[in-house]
């Protein structure tokens, strides 16, 4: 077995009995995940559900009540900054300093990173990215889409093995989203792991191989996009809210409720 | 060294350096704060540079002691603490923390340009001070009054740092910034002329204000350096560790 299909078949994450609690809520609850390298992976969950705080987790943001989250086999707890060098993360709202222009914020996270740029690879970075234009002013001024963009470029400056999004899309418009979706594919192509989450069944169903639904902190299930459809079409929950074929939003709404989450 | 080494493996000078000239960057282009904390004391010198407005304030020495502690107060307490809660509320921090840089490297940062430009602050004034009243300091007074200055400017970034800890917006931390920094100022103004009484006066002496004023007059004549002072020393760094434990036992990263 040659070492890329080794590294094709092995994983990139595991997350381990996982426990999440603030105080005496419990977040997560026992979760198991794995993603393997060169995969593209959605964590879909109404609000509220928990998929922020696995993430957290795996950030090393929180630290889990119990259980192991392990990234290449080492231990995100026990290895925090190592762990934290190899992954990229765009959080759900990325903010920047809003005194640093764009051009100084991609300065200074290429240095967290240990990643030396010149000013003419940082402009080259910012082309690619398309807000080379907007070098010169700061990350409040973009629009929703250049923050976006600015963001994605800022968790992937140091070629991480994993890439980490939170909700990447929600509050873009359709083209920003497509060309979103396009970067996503093409971090993948380069080498790239993805987990994201999303509320959207249609980034879902584009954009992942394989997809986990979980609901106040409990994975309720995980296979591709196709396989969960074929796997809940006859569940009773499910035909109850499809109108026609079934679709995986159907298989969501079917699985965690109709109900409104805040 | 290989992009993947460098990935396993960032150099902690190379993430401090960057956060650094970053975090510098943020103090000259927010420099509101800096500028408040030099133009206030300078008025603090500028109006009280009259024979009786000093003898009822206890001296010169002390009011440039006061102007320097007033300038310390807004850059540490008002600019450093509702700049850590704006940052805060945000989410600049947890950006921060989910790269390889550790917290106490963010912190020490900011800490460091914040303590340099509270020195700044200081040697501009006592410049003034001295000029105004025609005083003469040698260079060792010179540097007592930055080694004073230090140690005040850490005493009011661990007020501030205590306020971001159990304060959680930036509103709340704004509002009540503005209202322990005005009942300072005026704690020490009224309170150290004994204008408003004893008691009040002692209160003064040995609050945050009055502590590093004490200091201040003490190392600009040391000649006269008293029992008085030496306690007012040990009270200051007694409030340094009191507030900068609290202000990092509930210190929060994220506000939600």
């Amino acid at each position: 077995m040659t070492e890329l299909q080794r590294r094709d078949n092995s994983s990139i994450l595991e997350v381990r009995n996982l426990t999440v609690a603030y105080g005496t809520k419990i977040a997560v609850d026992n979760v198991n995940l794995e993603i393997r390298h060169g995969e593209i992976f959605g964590l879909l969950g109404p609000n509220g559900a928990g998929k922020t705080s696995i993430l957290s987790s795996i950030e090393a943001l929180i630290k889990p009540r119990s259980g192991q989250v392990l990234i290449e086999g080492i231990d995100i707890i026990d290895n925090s900054q190592r762990v934290k060098a190899m992954i990229g993360v765009q959080l759900q709202a990325t903010s920047f300093q809003s005194e640093l222009t764009i051009r100084q914020i991609v300065r200074l996270y290429a240095g967290l990173y240990g990643v030396k740029l010149t000013l003419q690879r940082i402009n080259e970075r910012l082309e690619e990215t398309g807000i080379l234009n907007e070098a010169g002013k700061p990350f409040k001024d973009l629009s929703g889409g250049q923050q976006q963009r600015l963001a994605l470029l800022i968790a992937v400056i140091h070629n991480p093995v994993l890439l980490l999004l939170d909700e990447p899309t929600s509050g873009l418009d359709p083209q920003s989203r497509r060309q979103l979706w396009r970067r996503i594919e093409h971090i993948r192509q380069s080498g790239g792991s993805i987990l994201l989450t999303t509320h959207s069944m249609e980034e879902a169903q584009t954009v992942c191989d394989r997809v986990a639904i979980i609901d106040h902190g409990k994975l309720l299930t995980c296979d591709t996009p196709r396989h969960l459809i074929e796997k809940h079409k006859d569940d009773i929950r499910v035909q109850k809210v499809a109108h026609g074929d079934v679709t995986l939003e159907d298989v969501f709404i079917g699985l965690t409720g109709s109900e409104i989450r805040d | 060294m290989t992009s993947y080494e460098q990935r396993m493996s960032p150099n902690s000078k190379v993430m401090f350096e960057s956060l650094f000239k970053a975090d510098i960057l943020v103090l000259i282009k927010n420099r509101r704060s800096l500028v408040l904390g030099i133009i206030l004391p300078l008025i603090i010198l500028a109006t009280t540079n009259g024979h009786k407005a000093q003898q009822r304030l206890g001296g010169s020495l002390l009011l440039v002691g006061l102007a320097i502690t007033y300038g310390l107060m807004s850059t540490s307490m008002l600019g450093y603490a509702l700049s850590i809660a704006r940052d805060r509320d945000a989410g600049v921090f947890q950006r921060l923390r989910v790269t390889p840089a550790p917290t106490w490297m963010i912190m020490t940062s900011r800490l460091t340009i914040q303590a340099i430009a509270n020195l700044i602050i200081a040697l501009l004034v006592v410049i003034v001070g001295t000029s105004i009243y025609h005083l003469t300091l040698t260079l060792t007074q010179y540097a007592m009054v930055l080694a004073i200055s230090i140690l005040g400017g850490a005493m009011f970034l661990s007020i501030g740092q205590a306020m971001v800890g159990l304060l959680k917006s930036s509103e709340t931390v704004n509002a009540a910034g503005r209202i322990v920094f005005a009942g300072l100022i005026l704690l020490g103004l009224l309170g150290f002329s004994g204008v408003l009484g004893g008691t009040l006066e002692s209160i003064a002496t040995w609050s945050p204000v009055g502590t590093v004023m004490t200091l201040f007059s003490g190392v600009m004549n040391p000649s006269k350096w008293t029992g008085h002072d030496s306690l007012s020393l040990l009270v200051t760094f007694g409030y340094i560790a009191c507030f900068a434990s609290l202000g990092i036992r509930w210190f929060r990263w994220d506000t939600h």
